[in-house]
């Protein structure tokens, strides 16, 4: 559902509409402490978790390398935040000699956006940098999961796969199981040393990185904070005298006021997921974290009232004509908010957390007066929301079986590069391209040309990342926002019970609730009526949801939780 | 305008006098069946011809088909790197993927949703390009005949992609005729999201792309008609409709009666791009067609086995609807697609 986040990384802008209520995969009990013993795990098992000792052996030894100190520390989950100006004469060089040896790398990955040309100044920088030879095939990243599914059953699968957690739907984790090389004999324990910035990627990050009992995914670590944010055009609030919303109440009132369809303009877009926060819904971002034992009862999202009440609302914006016509069409409407939203059709959406900066940045110089800022996420009565915990990894790069040593030595170190910490060469050559064709400095501040804002997109920043961590050395007030706006949000974050984890489902249950987000959508645009959703819900339970119950009461019996 | 429809005109007006001559030897009149020998060595040189074209359908068209196996199986492709050895390697669930689709309200869903919108073109669509034919061949003029010709067939090369876009952006809820709507006080359109209407919406967007496209075989049909029968026909008196409808008509009769045939094994295929594209528009309780909903439950979810057998049981419908079309094309005395 949510599209979830990484807030640090600039890159994946526009997974939104990819989400998925889905999603499970083979599991490591996260949640520290390491969880005791483990259930149906038995190394290569396909379903359940690892955990304890048998996920210890597995992990990379972690080294801190923080190269700069943050200026705002991470706390309650947050990323941590550079505000300062940053040095770029004294950027420190965190891998000094190529580890690279000149191999040729194909890595598949989602884009969202349009794709650079194949051959860049971007590219050849990086790889030059890295000393591999990496071709990226990008594939649109709003329908990557109907890709995936068909090259991973092909036997042309590329060198590298990028996989987001949203797209571990149906039989995806166990293709991840049987067709992905094991990373451990590379980095488990102090193998990793070899790689220093990976050695810094914090351990619940490498956690969920384990499926099927094996060490697989090179991941890109992001807070465990909500990565969703309603982000609204402050500047026009500021000129109308509009007050940022406390409660459910409020937004439908002013959502009232704001609109004026004959004039072009309307409140918002759909705004389900914000909904689902207002609400305290658990996270419908992994099948795993919509579970959670409340009073000795193991429960499902999509069984609390919480969950039809915040449809309820949406369905409300929707009838009272305040939401943009545009969000009717649900995902079939791919193409870009930003220009609408710069245009003022719509003063409040919610979306990633990364959009604050880019929307900031894509405006900056030809609308000085656009301004984007987060809205924090209110309970629906007016009191604290009651958030839910995101997983500390949420995208990984996977290695092909069949490579041989030499690649999965290259694609390590090409993740060895782009997992550089902020205030190095590496981490600025990866996020803000070659200096002069990519971005030009004035006054100690980069700022992103034309063609930095072509070349210089996803890919690279896909294969790992450092620590979460947001910084902007062109918006430094932006950052600060976003860290501040985690760790406010923070303080009312929860952990679910199987939080931390990385668990495949049995694959008979994989693809029990895969109707379900269709299903919000057609209900708060009035195209289903309630007791469709419920009778939806009670065959839900019928099909398997009473079996997956136990199923993952088992499981928490096996290996402890991590709720809090 | 030479096209395969010319020669069939022709061909009919031979099986009036002559019994049906066997396909690829039109003309060659022969009073009873010779000997599969005498056929053999007669027919040789051709037979051998075809060969690279009948290996070619073996291999594309029939070999793929042995792998609708899976529908009688729990298939994981990610067992293995060959989709042979995954075959062999999954779980054989007998007749269970049956079993859920009768099932499976979702499917039946789209099996009505899908008869809909093929009785709907049927209806509304498969008439006017024959009636768009007649207005074009009416038209004496070369040069405005080819430039409204280059018009009409011109949105056929147009991906669904745009011409969706395009619909979006002058029908749709934010689009110009809607802000139009609005701006003098009336309420904007819902026809892009409304799911009511999303039948007839797909129509309207399938004749605005293909109509013109269709026309071209029923042009060509159009110019087969000797000049002679319009004359004799004037010359007894006949007006324009009169002509019309005795010689035109006529003419046309074989060609809308194999399309017809041909469309009718087609039902179950009515447009998969353009309404997978528009499927989260309206949701799917109004959009889901049996290619969506094989596609997914394939491809989306990866629950191939079930997908596959959806698909088989379509293949099977359309099959019995081609033998059944095809048999009500003869009863009319006409060709049809084949005759034994």
């Amino acid at each position: 559902m949510t599209p979830n986040a990484a807030s640090a990384a600039p890159a994946p802008s526009r997974r939104s509409f990819l989400a998925s209520s889905a999603v499970a995969a083979a599991a490591v009990a996260g949640g520290m402490p390491l969880l005791t013993a483990c259930g149906g795990s038995d190394g290569g098992s396909r379903e359940g978790t690892t955990a304890g000792k048998e996920a210890e052996k597995l992990l990379p030894a972690y080294v801190a390398g923080t190269v700069v100190t943050p200026d705002i520390p991470a706390k309650n989950g947050s990323a941590v935040g550079f505000t300062r100006k940053l040095d770029l004469a004294g950027l420190k060089t965190s891998v000094p000699e190529k580890l690279g040896k000149g191999g040729r790398v194909t890595i598949m990955s989602p884009f969202w956006g349009s794709p650079p040309k194949s051959d860049n100044a971007y590219y050849r920088a990086m790889n030059d940098l890295i000393g591999v030879d990496i071709t990226w095939q990008n594939q649109d990243g709003n329908t990557y999961e109907q890709k995936l599914g068909a090259v991973l059953a092909s036997s042309d699968v590329p060198d590298v796969v990028v996989v987001p957690s949203w797209n571990l739907n149906g039989r995806i984790p166990s293709a991840i199981i049987s067709k992905f090389a094991d990373l451990g004999p590379y980095l488990s324990g102090d193998a990793v040393k070899e790689y220093p910035n990976l050695a810094a990627v914090p351990t619940d990050a490498w956690q969920r990185s384990i499926f099927g009992g094996k060490l697989r995914g090179l991941p890109q670590p992001q807070p465990y904070v909500t990565g969703i944010v309603p982000l609204y055009r402050q500047d026009i609030f500021e000129k109308e005298g509009y007050e940022v919303p406390t409660s459910c109440d409020e937004f439908l009132a002013l959502a009232k006021e704001a609109t004026n369809a004959k004039a072009k303009r309307w409140a918002c877009l759909d705004m389900k997921w914000t909904a689902f926060q207002a609400f305290g819904v658990m996270s419908g971002n992994e099948k795993p974290l919509g579970w959670t034992m409340v009073d000795g009862k193991m429960i499902n999202r999509v069984e609390t009232d919480e969950y039809l009440e915040a449809l309820e609302w949406t369905r409300k914006l929707f009838a009272a004509g305040v939401v943009h016509p545009d969000a009717e069409l649900g995902k079939s409407q791919a193409t870009d908010a930003g220009p609408k939203f710069a245009k003022g059709e719509f003063l409040i959406y919610a979306q990633n957390i990364s959009q604050w900066w880019s929307r900031t940045a894509e405006q900056a110089t030809q609308n000085p007066e656009f301004k984007v800022w987060g809205m924090d996420v209110f309970g629906h009565d007016g009191g604290d929301p009651v958030l839910w915990a995101e997983q500390p990894a949420g995208i990984w790069a996977f290695v092909n079986k069949k490579a041989s040593e030499a690649v999965i030595r290259d694609v390590l170190a090409a993740a060895n590069v782009t997992a550089a910490p902020y205030g190095t060469k590496e981490y600025m050559m990866t996020n803000y391209g070659v200096e002069g064709t990519h971005y030009t400095v004035k006054d100690g501040v980069p700022t992103k040309t034309d063609q930095g804002n072509i070349d210089v997109m996803n890919a690279y920043v896909m294969l790992a990342s450092p620590a979460a961590t947001i910084a902007h050395p062109d918006f430094p007030e932006v950052a600060k926002g976003q860290v501040e706006w985690q760790q406010r949000m923070g303080a009312f974050t929860r952990k679910s019970s199987f939080h931390g984890m990385q668990i495949t489902e049995p694959s008979r249950y994989a693809n029990l609730s895969s109707d379900f987000e269709q299903m919000e959508d057609d209900f708060v645009r009035g195209r289903k009526k309630m007791g469709e959703v419920q009778q939806a819900i009670s065959e839900w339970r019928s099909k398997g949801g009473d079996k997956l119950r136990d199923w993952y009461k088992k499981l928490l019996d096996e290996n402890g939780s991590a709720a809090n | 305008m030479s096209h395969s429809t010319v020669p069939r005109s022709r061909a009919e007006a031979e099986t009036t006098e002559k019994p049906p001559a066997p396909p690829g030897k039109p003309g060659r009149p022969r009073a009873r069946k010779p000997s599969l020998r005498l056929r053999w060595r007669r027919d040789r040189v051709l037979l051998l011809m075809t060969l690279p074209a009948v290996a070619l359908l073996l291999l594309f068209n029939y070999l793929p088909i042995l792998g609708n196996v899976v529908a009688f199986q729990d298939y994981d492709p990610y067992i293995s790197d060959n989709g042979i050895v995954s075959i062999l390697h999954s779980p054989w669930v007998g007749v269970e993927n049956f079993e859920r689709i009768f099932a499976d309200s979702a499917f039946w869903n789209a099996v009505r949703n899908t008869l809909v919108l093929f009785f709907l073109q049927l209806l509304l669509f498969f008439p006017i390009p024959v009636l768009l034919a007649l207005l074009i061949n009416s038209v004496v003029r070369p040069r405005v005949r080819a430039v409204s010709q280059a018009i009409l067939y011109l949105p056929h090369f147009f991906s669904w992609v745009l011409v969706i876009a395009v619909f979006q952006q002058l029908f749709g809820g934010a689009g110009i005729l809607s802000q139009l709507l609005r701006e003098h006080g009336y309420d904007g359109l819902d026809i892009m999201t409304d799911p009511s209407s999303f039948a007839f919406l797909i129509t309207a967007q399938s004749v605005w792309k293909d109509a013109g496209w269709g026309i071209i075989v029923f042009l060509a049909a159009l110019a087969s008609v000797p000049p002679d029968l319009y004359e004799a026909a004037a010359m007894d008196g006949a007006g324009r409709w009169r002509r019309m409808w005795h010689v035109t008509l006529p003419a046309l009769r074989p060609v809308i009666a194999l399309l017809l045939v041909l469309r009718v094994g087609d039902a179950l295929t009515v447009g998969f791009e353009q309404i997978l594209l528009q499927r989260d528009a309206v949701g799917p309780g109004a959009a889901e067609v049996l290619d969506t909903f094989v596609w997914w439950n394939g491809v989306r979810n990866q629950d191939f086995g079930y997908a596959a057998a959806a698909g088989l049981v379509k293949g099977v419908v359309s099959i019995g609807l081609v033998l059944a079309a095809n048999k009500v094309a003869h009863l009319m005395g006409e060709q049809g697609v084949y005759k034994k």
